[in-house]
């Protein structure tokens, strides 16, 4: 057997094992529960927290990632190499551990403090934000800079020379540029933000009709031993995702520029 | 009038060591040197994308180099160009005057002048990806020109072009700088390109300006071995003057056992009898005699 066809046969059993775990979800797939679950005001109530969560927590990450991931990839300045490796933080950490900091931090006087004066946090829609915020700011902020590491400095120096401040430059030439790669962080993150589980359950809990949002759905049905409901909302989970990641596929399609 | 006094700087191990230059207006000044030796680096100074360790750079008699780029007032072309991808030919022509916020006329009065010139009207709204190489050259050249700025910094910007084409672009760059005033500091590594185009040529070997003068002096007088050898002299022989007639036109070469009469204009001030120097002949010299016999205008019979 040669290399290519043994890495070939890898490629095809890595896709495998993921296809099998999806058709083995229509073992337990009823049609008539389908539109009961799909339709119950629980589900369309997780369904559109989890959407609006997911997308107040990418725009918020997206205006923090911009302009940072643009330091990152720029600028040399004290401290650059801390911030970049603590972007991976959630990552190495897992979910639940991300969820439990937060709520140590919103226990502590400063966090007491915000609670107090600003808005209440644990238990909360602005947790579950908070919670999604958390995992994907970093993330997006790494898609975005590696779109930006693409882009040849030469571009803003010459935009430079011919009359554009800094600023203008970034406007003008970097971030059109980046285009794609912001619009694939946006969507890998909005996917990432919408099947966020440990962090969320951990700050936010998982109320029903309160903070249950999709996947938190998925496991309080699996809990109750409701396979079959359990199966229609991972389906649904699962379609979003995959149909964000052909996306994105499409998107970052001939972003070279170097 | 763009000048450059004493300008070092450190790039990794690399050092551009004490540079000084003038472009004056209406004047190309080439900065030639082989690959390596700190050309690019001496541009990214001037214009500004590195900081100096030492030196100053004025334009018109004003300091400009701890000024922001966008206030020195020197129009940059790479050797890549950078002409903006995502823009096409118009909008990168234009990208300066915009930018400065300038009226409608403006744009219209400058636009049909210079594309005319040119001759990219016809290629104004294709995508930089649709160029061919003498167009990407063509359009960052008018990009450069249009941002009304009277001194240009070019980085070999025809390297990439095959010999005819470049040719062509030399005249065109000739005509341009006649026509708008233009001072152009530019850096090639091509010997015919910048005796072409400079009118005043520093040569920089290791980070170190080697010699300055006008281009038709430095072909004749290189002053150094380095400079020589770079400039095409591959015949480079040890001579001094003997003592017997101590006349400084005539000079033993122990390595060809001949003497050589030198000619007035091709005699440098190292050539005194207290010092050992080179003799350097060029290949178009060199004449292998005929049945014809020599000619007339024969100096010397090795």
């Amino acid at each position: 057997m040669t290399f290519k066809k043994i890495s070939i046969a890898c490629s095809f059993a890595t896709f495998g094992l993921y296809a099998v775990l999806i058709v083995s979800l229509f073992y337990f797939f009823r049609r008539e529960t389908l539109l009961d679950t799909l339709l119950s005001e629980r589900t369309l109530f997780s369904i559109r927290l989890s959407v609006v969560a997911a997308t107040i927590s990418t725009l918020l990450s997206i205006l923090i990632a911009i302009p940072s991931a643009f330091a990152l990839s720029r600028y040399d300045f004290l401290g650059k190499r801390a911030v970049d490796t603590i972007l991976e933080l959630p990552m190495i950490v897992s979910p639940a551990a991300l969820g439990a900091m937060l709520l140590i931090f919103f226990n502590n006087p400063l966090g007491l403090w915000i609670q107090d004066h600003g808005a209440q946090f644990v238990f909360t829609f602005y947790g579950i934000v908070l919670a999604q915020f958390v995992t994907i700011c970093g993330v997006s902020t790494r898609l975005i800079k590696a779109a930006m590491d693409e882009i040849p400095v030469r571009y803003e120096a010459v935009a430079r020379t011919l009359g554009a401040s800094p600023a203008k430059a970034f406007l003008t030439i970097t971030l059109p540029l980046s285009r794609r790669g912001i619009y694939a962080a946006c969507i890998l993150s909005w996917a990432k933000a919408l099947g966020e589980f440990g962090a969320t359950i951990t700050i936010a809990g998982s109320m029903a009709m309160k903070t249950e949002t999709l996947p938190i759905a998925i496991f309080m049905r699996l809990s109750s031993a409701e396979i079959e409901g359990t199966v229609i909302l991972i389906l649904i989970l699962v379609s979003i995702g995959l149909s964000i990641l052909y996306i994105v596929r499409l998107l970052s399609r001939g972003s070279s520029y170097a | 009038m763009l000048e450059v006094h004493g300008l070092s700087v450190r790039a990794g191990d690399f050092l551009l060591s004490d540079v000084s230059l003038t472009v004056q207006k209406s004047s190309c000044h080439v900065i030639l040197g082989p690959t390596g030796s700190g050309k690019t680096l001496l541009l990214e100074s001037v214009i500004g994308l590195r900081k100096p360790d030492k030196g100053k750079v004025l334009v018109d008699g004003n300091e400009i180099t701890y000024l922001s780029i966008e206030k020195k007032k020197l129009s940059y072309v790479p050797q890549d160009l950078a002409l903006f991808p995502h823009m096409t030919v118009r909008e990168n022509i234009l990208y300066p005057i915009r930018i400065r916020r300038s009226s409608q006329d403006t744009e219209n009065g400058i636009m049909r002048k210079l594309v005319d010139s040119l001759g990219i009207r016809h290629i104004l709204d294709r995508q930089i990806r649709n160029l061919s190489g003498g167009e990407r050259q063509r359009t960052a050249l008018a990009r450069a020109v249009v941002s009304g700025c009277k001194h240009l910094v070019l980085d070999e910007p025809l390297s990439s072009l095959h010999e005819s084409l470049k040719k062509e672009l030399w005249y065109l760059l000739n005509d341009l700088q006649r026509r708008y005033d233009l001072a152009i500091l530019m850096v090639t590594h091509d010997l015919e390109e910048a005796f072409f185009l400079g009118d005043t040529i520093s040569i920089i070997i290791d980070g170190m300006l080697h010699q300055q003068s006008r281009k038709r002096e430095i072909y004749g007088h290189p002053q150094s071995i380095e400079v020589a050898r770079f400039l095409g002299v591959g015949n480079l022989f040890r001579a001094r003057i003997p003592p017997i007639t101590g006349n400084p036109f005539t000079v033993y070469c122990e390595e060809l056992a001949s003497t050589l009469r030198l000619s007035t204009h091709r005699r440098t001030s190292a050539v005194t009898e207290n010092n050992e120097f080179f003799v350097g002949i060029r290949s178009e010299d060199v004449v292998i005699p005929t049945q014809g016999g020599l000619s007339p205008n024969t100096t010397n019979i090795i």
